[in-house]
């Protein structure tokens, strides 16, 4: 993989990267970016609208199959979920955000429904969670057409996407229970690469959106030895070699994304 | 640490002109004769300073025969490399990084609209603060690649656990072993966070442990006393006398005809991650503790000279029976003082370490330890195997580490870098397939 030379990149970093381009037309790509959030939102709304029925009508099995594909659009829009923070809890918080972890009542949305599909084996006691969580993606995609998206958040976000997938998901703890969490991976690399898409077309320095785009390319060719059926083989199957080599790439991607407000002319 | 004649005797005998030291002098004091310890002699409070500059260049690498600051840690990385073009990218790249923060300087400023260029927890100027950065190996690199494994120098192979050892995978082994040192332990962390946030493409962190040793008062001229451990006694009274330039040349760089041509003038390190169990160690009565070293507390001398200092040499022909230092006691184990002990020398170099509390509700305090060696087995390995079974075993548990080899030096020219040897051998090194 490559990174770009830190000489020469910062020879050009040394002076405003955009200057004299305040005016940078960014409406189009981000009237782009919320169309793609709003397609997923509802894809969301009814992929959890049929997992959540799986799951109160206690059929363990189909609400299995349907978790990793449910989440693939929340993933997909993961990079902007600052504007909607206290959605983003409930609907993907983690057993560990919370003193109890599992047994804290507190503890609901997805993660908290994985845990009770694949270690507790029932879902009669979590019915309440999943009504909680149909009507926390209904009121997300509600609000997505009013909702306004500052283009230094949207192009921010992938660089923080990558972050968090170097820090709480590189290690797989995100889908703990289920070991879905190639299919998390995905949905977070498609995300933050679709706002690469959108934006890199208006970033100068194209050696920089070459690398990055190859970096991507890194990372497709190596969940792609994973994939099984439409979906993913379990995360144990990820092999050190293959998780060092995503590791180093997602912290490049992290690195290299992190300039990509400047190059565009955000602050 | 004392930046001492002993100090340029020891470099000047290794055969590092002060040319290619230009460390800042600032204090030098009058000293007399260096002691054999030196080299990992406990700092003293006021004879250090931001300015303090180790260059990075010679014909071995830095922070091995440098003084011992007051900090260390080891950083142990998987590293991302494909072909021999990549090792010699990240060698150079490294080695870049090296060059700049060794030396200090301005940091660039960039937009503000971009991230920093650094971590900033040294202000915008870094000073050097006597940093070294030390490269080494571990043999997972090269057995990764057919076109390194005919390379790998003999010695050098996967750390296996020792009878009382209890091995964390997640603390044990790496690609490769990074060991940064300095005055303060903001210096290293800065260091560290420049490697990790310039290099992400190519490292991949496993394992970190950072230490220090205590920082004593100001001595009296020439009194230089071993730091102590997290146990409270003396650690490194008998490393190998720093100011015997040719004893360090035969214990510490890597000579052997059988190891490849490149590894020359490296040497094998030892780094062992070693708990202690320090509330049980002090419930110990101290003539227990004693008798386990096989030192006084106070003063680290030898139990056969209890009025003595840490530099007497224990008569342990006099005392065959072990009626003053026992038979089994960690320093008459370690170094029996014959023939055999000689043969057996190596430089440790450790740091203590103390990281929070275990599940048990118990300090995690213990010893980053690292040991330089022309020989792993007739070094640590040896050592380590006289030491299985001691009565200290009680009180200490190995959790992780691993062996290295610590790359031979390079020069300042523009077409000199860390590693440079090993690379030009991978051109006309027989392949594996």
């Amino acid at each position: 993989m490559k990174m770009l030379s830190l000489a020469a990149t910062l020879a050009a970093l040394a002076t405003p990267l955009a200057a004299g381009e305040a005016t940078l037309d960014l409406v189009a790509p981000i009237a782009d970016y919320k169309l793609y959030v709003s397609e997923n939102t509802e894809q969301l709304v009814a992929d959890t609208s049929a997992f959540v029925a799986a799951v109160k009508a206690g059929e363990i099995d189909k609400a299995k199959a349907l978790f990793a594909p449910t989440r693939l659009s929340y993933e997909k829009i993961e990079p902007v979920a600052e504007l909607f923070a206290d959605l983003d809890a409930p609907i993907d918080a983690r057993a560990d955000d919370y003193e109890k972890a599992e047994a804290d009542p507190a503890f609901t949305g997805f993660h908290r429904l994985e845990y009770a599909l694949w270690v507790e084996g029932k879902t009669d006691h979590v019915t309440a969670v999943a009504d909680k969580l149909e009507a926390d993606v209904t009121e997300l995609a509600k609000r997505i057409d009013s909702l306004t998206f500052p283009p230094a958040v949207v192009v921010g976000g992938a660089s923080v996407l990558m972050d968090e997938v170097a820090a709480t998901k590189i290690s797989g703890e995100e889908d703990r229970y289920s070991r879905t969490d190639l299919w998390d991976f995905q949905g977070n690399f498609d995300g933050a690469k679709k706002i690469v898409d959108l934006f890199g077309p208006m970033v100068e320095d194209r050696d920089f959106v070459a690398s990055v785009e190859g970096n991507f390319g890194k990372v497709y060719d190596t969940l792609g030895k994973y994939r099984e059926g439409d979906g993913f083989a379990s995360y144990e199957k990820l092999t050190d070699e293959d998780r060092k080599r995503l590791s180093a790439l997602v912290n490049t991607l992290a690195e290299d994304l992190s300039t990509l407000r400047a190059r565009l002319g955000l602050s | 640490m004392s930046h001492s004649p002993s100090r340029r005797a020891v470099l000047g005998g290794l055969g590092l002109g002060l040319a290619a030291c230009p460390f800042s002098l600032g204090r030098a004091r009058a000293e007399t004769a260096p002691q054999a310890s030196a080299l990992t002699a406990a700092p003293q409070a006021g004879t250090t300073s931001a300015a303090d500059r180790i260059a990075p260049f010679g014909r071995f690498q830095a922070g091995i025969v440098t003084p011992r600051p007051a900090w260390g840690l080891v950083a142990a990385f998987d590293v991302i490399v494909d072909t021999p073009a990549d090792l010699e990218r990240l060698f150079r790249r490294l080695t870049e990084r090296i060059a700049f923060l060794t030396s200090g300087g301005k940091v660039p400023e960039l937009d503000p609209a971009l991230p920093p260029a650094d971590s900033g927890i040294l202000g915008p100027e870094l000073r050097p603060d006597a940093l070294t950065v030390t490269l080494a190996l571990g043999a997972s690199l090269f057995e990764a690649h057919p076109w390194l494994s005919a390379l790998r120098p003999v010695q050098l192979t996967r750390m296996t656990g020792f009878p009382n050892d209890a091995l964390n995978p997640d603390l044990c082994h790496g690609d490769i072993a990074i060991q940064i040192c300095a005055n303060t332990q903001e210096t290293i962390i800065h260091a560290l966070r420049d490697l990790i946030k310039n290099l992400p493409d190519q490292l991949v962190l496993r394992w970190k442990q950072e230490g220090n040793v205590p920082v004593i008062p100001p001595q009296p001229a020439g009194v230089v006393e071993s730091a102590r451990n997290f146990l409270g006694f003396r650690d490194g009274s008998a490393n190998p006398d720093s100011a015997d330039g040719a004893l360090l040349d035969r214990v510490l760089w890597v000579h052997d005809a059988a190891e490849p041509t490149w590894a020359k003038d490296g040497s094998y390190m030892a780094v062992r991650l070693i708990r202690n169990f320090v509330e049980r160690w002090d419930r110990t009565p101290l003539a227990e503790q004693e008798r386990i070293f096989g030192r006084t507390r106070i003063t680290g001398a030898p139990l056969d000279k209890r009025h003595g200092t840490e530099a007497d040499v224990p008569d342990y022909a006099a005392d065959a029976e072990g009626t003053a230092t026992p038979l089994d006691s960690h320093i008459r184990l370690a170094n029996p003082r014959d023939a055999e002990g000689i043969k057996h020398l190596m430089l440790r170099r450790p740091f203590n370490y103390s990281n929070g509390v275990t599940k048990s509700g118990q300090l995690d305090q213990g010893l980053l330890f690292i040991a330089w060696q022309a020989s792993l087995t007739d070094g640590f390995i040896a050592a380590q195997t006289r030491l299985n079974g001691e009565p200290l075993e009680e009180y200490i548990k190995p959790v992780g580490g691993g062996y290295f080899f610590a790359l031979p030096g390079f020069g300042p020219g523009p077409d000199d870098y860390l590693g440079r040897q090993l690379i030009d051998a991978i051109g006309h090194a027989p392949q594996k397939t």
